[in-house]
């Protein structure tokens, strides 16, 4: 609500001369400095570098830079779907995306929310702060702990199983579990993480909403839906929509850590194919096309995404 | 007044800068801008000269270490001793390998440059095609007589480029390098001989898990450091483990019936749990960690290790002997592991280098073949890191710490460049362990190891297909090890070998094989390494 009246405000405030507009920028002069790093930033590391992308167009040599090397149009595009594995590949980044977005994304919420319910603030505090650990391990350390708890032989989780009667699996080797492990072992490293905005988005809710619900009789679980969520909906559908926006940037470190021959069919995904392909072998050119593509469909996914978002809820990023 | 010098410093700070920054063509003559009285002609190899200046790119493998600790590398001690005995002023430069694509791109290519590998190596970017660095041939004819003499014709052509030499070699004079490690005693207590055969190392594996050892033979993802069943059938899938077949060349893993067999013989290890069940997921901090836990009854590792060994693992477990045994043959008496390239760095000559700076540079090189060169690296400075007896002996203060460690292999690995890195034997000889390793490398290595044909530069195909391409010297293609896994998993028939054959035909190995041919008839870039 706030947010559609504020967005409405500044569509309607127009200055009436030139002189007034002059006269706001001088009162506000230090807003405006203020703003300038911010801009140099965005120029000088995210714009300017999109001329570099010219090199998937051409086939890039380091010593003759972008001006000597010579132009060869979309064949490293031909090349990139051409290649046998590159359906299976892009097959995997949608799915494990997909899988990312359905299971990973509501975690956070659903967490804000059951820490938001606590009443001891000891025992709130101790449980943030032991959810929110894992996100300061890197990729690497996390894998090395995943591959030893599903171990075969000494990982505590066929042990368990063995309680049971049930063989040893060797859930990395098998096609099966790898998009699970995947996406499980994100959840588990960066969804505490995630529950910092919903928090805060919650801290800033006006408690005489609940006030007013309680005189109205409201249960707890009634607050949550009527008051909570929909109060906190704009940032679920704004960290949504960026979430989308990355929908192809898995990331490449996380899946590195478990890829192996045995799951590589349903693991290998777009980033550690380039890291195959362009990092180990230096094929700039190549990989720079693959790079393109995946920015110009997170950018067609964004725009979609935030059409559809105005259309169904109003809220959008821009 | 203060605030005045404070303009001046900074002005002449500023022009300093941009003669650094602009300094890349005028470079070219050294000599003359930079002598103070302008009456050194004299030529740099003469001692009284002035000392032939330069900068030099080390490269390394690690981002730790020694060279990481010294502030300022042209001030430590080491450096500056090698100055004194070359005469020469080096501005010295040390970096990862994998980082030299950044340092090409931008541009600022030291005097010297040196790679792990030959010319064509993914590090070097293409300089060499591209002309960044001169041909050397002349110049070692006149100013390099032990080099000439010294390395062997195999190491010269990996370094040769369209005809010419680009860069001195450190050389490998036994290509040999791996060799099959034993738990000595272990095997006394099952009261069997050393395996000789694929059999009798069965069997070995076999009385092993019988007297409870944890894992028999020490496997490793990706076959590395775990290819002693391949390399008895000679089937191994590397860069280098190109055969002629027919007068054809093709890759060794083609040979489907010794392959078939090889995966064979995995696969009953496998099932009788003679190795890890988790093989395929096995990194090298595990295979490293199993080993100096004393796990393993064998493995396969460099025949330089074993110093390393004999401390670690009788840390864990006192009583334990370790030995390096002669490979276990295939039925056609085959055994051992790859041979190496003979080439382990090449060290390049920037072509805006002017000639006699280029000469003196390569003299420089050619001092390190020395046994000045040979004291200096190994023991290095007298009355510091050694003593000399009167008769001569010298009395060697082992490393005892990890950064003394690191000191010694920052001197003696890295920073001499250019010699036989097969072993350093006025070293090992100090010691027993040391005495069994240079044993190893002249008795069991030299009599063993698989050799093959490796294409310097790399063949332009693989880069076109690199599921196709060996992503490491030790490691097969993706494509390759991930039927062999499967294989050994039991996930595809092993008697489907042929049909991954086809497909690695079909998704661009026949290109490989057209290029791989032409390469090798025309003689251009294609190298037999073979025993010497």
């Amino acid at each position: 609500m706030a947010a559609k009246l504020e967005r409405s405000e500044q569509a309607l405030y127009t200055f009436a001369t030139r002189g007034h507009r002059w006269r706001f920028v001088r009162k506000y002069w230090p807003l405006y400095v203020l703003s300038i790093p911010g801009i140099l930033y965005f120029l000088i590391f995210r714009y300017i570098p999109l001329f570099g992308s010219a090199i998937a167009f051409q086939d890039y040599n380091v010593f003759k830079g972008i001006k000597g090397s010579e132009w060869v149009g979309l064949d490293n595009f031909k090349r990139m779907f051409q290649y046998a594995e590159f359906l299976p590949i892009l097959r995997n980044t949608i799915l494990i995306g997909l899988y990312d977005l359905v299971f990973a994304f509501p975690v956070p919420i659903l967490l804000a929310l059951l820490l938001n319910e606590v009443r001891a603030m000891l025992y709130k505090r101790i449980v943030q702060t032991v959810v929110y650990m894992p996100h300061f391990l890197s990729w690497v350390i996390v894998g090395g702990i995943v591959v030893g708890v599903l171990s075969p032989s000494t990982g505590i989780v066929n042990h368990l199983l063995s309680l049971f009667g049930i063989e040893p699996i060797y859930f990395l080797g098998e096609n099966g579990f790898i998009r699970t492990i995947l996406v499980g072992s994100g959840i588990w490293k960066d969804s505490g993480w995630g529950t910092i905005i919903y928090l805060a988005a919650i801290a800033s809710i006006h408690p005489d909403l609940y006030e007013a619900a309680q005189m109205d009789g409201a249960s707890r679980w009634r607050q949550i839906r009527s008051i909570t969520i929909p109060c906190i909906m704009p940032t679920i559908v704004i960290l949504f929509l960026l979430q989308i926006g990355n929908f192809l940037d898995f990331g490449f470190e996380r899946v590195f850590v478990f890829l192996n021959p045995l799951n590589s069919d349903n693991g290998e995904i777009i980033d550690t194919y380039v890291y195959r392909a362009g990092l180990v072998d230096r094929q700039y050119s190549y990989t720079t096309a693959i790079g393109l593509f995946k920015s110009v469909v997170g950018l067609l996914l964004i725009v979609i995404g935030n059409k559809l978002s105005r259309r169904v809820s109003g809220e959008g990023l821009y | 007044m203060n605030k005045w010098w404070g303009y001046g410093l900074t002005l002449a700070l500023a022009t300093s800068l941009l003669a650094g920054c602009s300094g890349g063509g005028k470079r070219a003559d050294p000599g003359k801008t930079e002598s103070p009285s302008g009456g050194s002609q004299t030529k740099p190899q003469d001692d009284k000269g002035k000392p032939v200046k330069f900068s030099f790119l080390i490269p390394t493998t690690v981002s730790s270490g020694y060279h990481t600790r010294i502030p300022d590398l042209n001030k430590d001690k080491w450096v500056l001793k090698l100055e004194e005995l070359t005469h020469t002023d080096i501005d010295l430069k040390i970096m990862e390998d994998s980082k030299y694509g950044v340092m090409f791109a931008s541009n600022e290519i030291p005097d010297v440059v040196g790679s792990i590998g030959g010319p064509g190596s993914k590090s070097m970017s293409g300089s060499v095609e591209s002309g960044i660095f001169m041909p050397l041939d002349d110049l070692l004819k006149t100013n390099a007589p032990n080099l000439m003499k010294l390395i062997p014709k195999a190491a010269w052509d990996t370094v040769t480029y369209d005809g010419k030499i680009y860069g001195i070699p450190e050389f490998l004079m036994n290509p040999s390098r791996r060799a099959t490690y034993i738990r000595t005693d272990l095997l006394e207590k099952t009261g069997l001989k050393p395996p000789t055969t694929i059999e009798e190392f069965l069997d070995v594996l076999r009385a092993f898990k019988k007297i409870g050892v944890d894992t028999p033979y020490q496997m490793r993802e990706n076959f590395k450091y775990a290819d002693l069943v391949l390399g008895a059938f000679d089937v191994l899938p590397y860069k280098d483990q190109f055969e002629l077949v027919d007068g054809k060349v093709q890759p060794k893993f083609f040979d489907s019936e010794n392959m078939m067999k090889a995966l064979n013989v995995y696969k009953t290890m496998y099932d009788e749990g003679l190795i890890a069940k988790e093989f395929a997921t096995i990194t090298s901090t595990d295979f490293t960690k199993s080993l100096d836990a004393g796990k393993a009854g064998m493995w396969s590792q460099n025949a330089s290790g074993l110093v390393g060994y004999r401390t670690n693992v009788t840390r864990a477990i006192p009583e334990a002997k370790i030995d390096i045994i002669p490979s276990p043959k295939g039925p056609e008496g085959k055994g051992g592991y790859f041979l190496y390239s003979p080439v382990v760095r090449t060290f390049y000559i920037n072509k805006n280098v002017d000639p006699e700076r280029a000469a003196g540079i390569v003299q420089f090189f050619d001092w390190m073949v020395s046994p000045e060169a040979e004291n200096f690296f190994t023991f290095g400075i007298e009355g510091d890191t050694y003593t000399k007896g009167a008769d001569g002996k010298i009395d060697y203060k082992f490393p005892q710490t990890k950064e003394e460690q690191e000191e010694e292999s920052f001197r003696s690995g890295t920073l001499w460049a250019v010699h036989d890195s097969t072993y350093n034997k006025l070293r090992l000889e100090l010691n027993e362990d040391g005495r069994a390793t240079l044993k190893a490398f002249d008795e069991v290595l030299s009599k063993e190891g698989l050799p093959g044909i490796g294409f310097y530069p790399e063949l332009n195909t693989f880069s076109k297909y690199p599921d196709l391409a060996a992503p490491q010297p030790d490691v097969g293609p993706k494509i390759i090890i991930d039927h062999m896994v499967k294989m050994i998993y039991g996930k595809e028939p092993i008697s489907d070998w042929p049909k991954v054959i086809d497909e690695y035909l079909s998704k661009g190995g026949k290109e490989i094989l057209k290029e791989a041919n032409e390469r090798w008839n025309n003689k251009d870039g294609a190298i037999l390494i073979e025993n010497q």
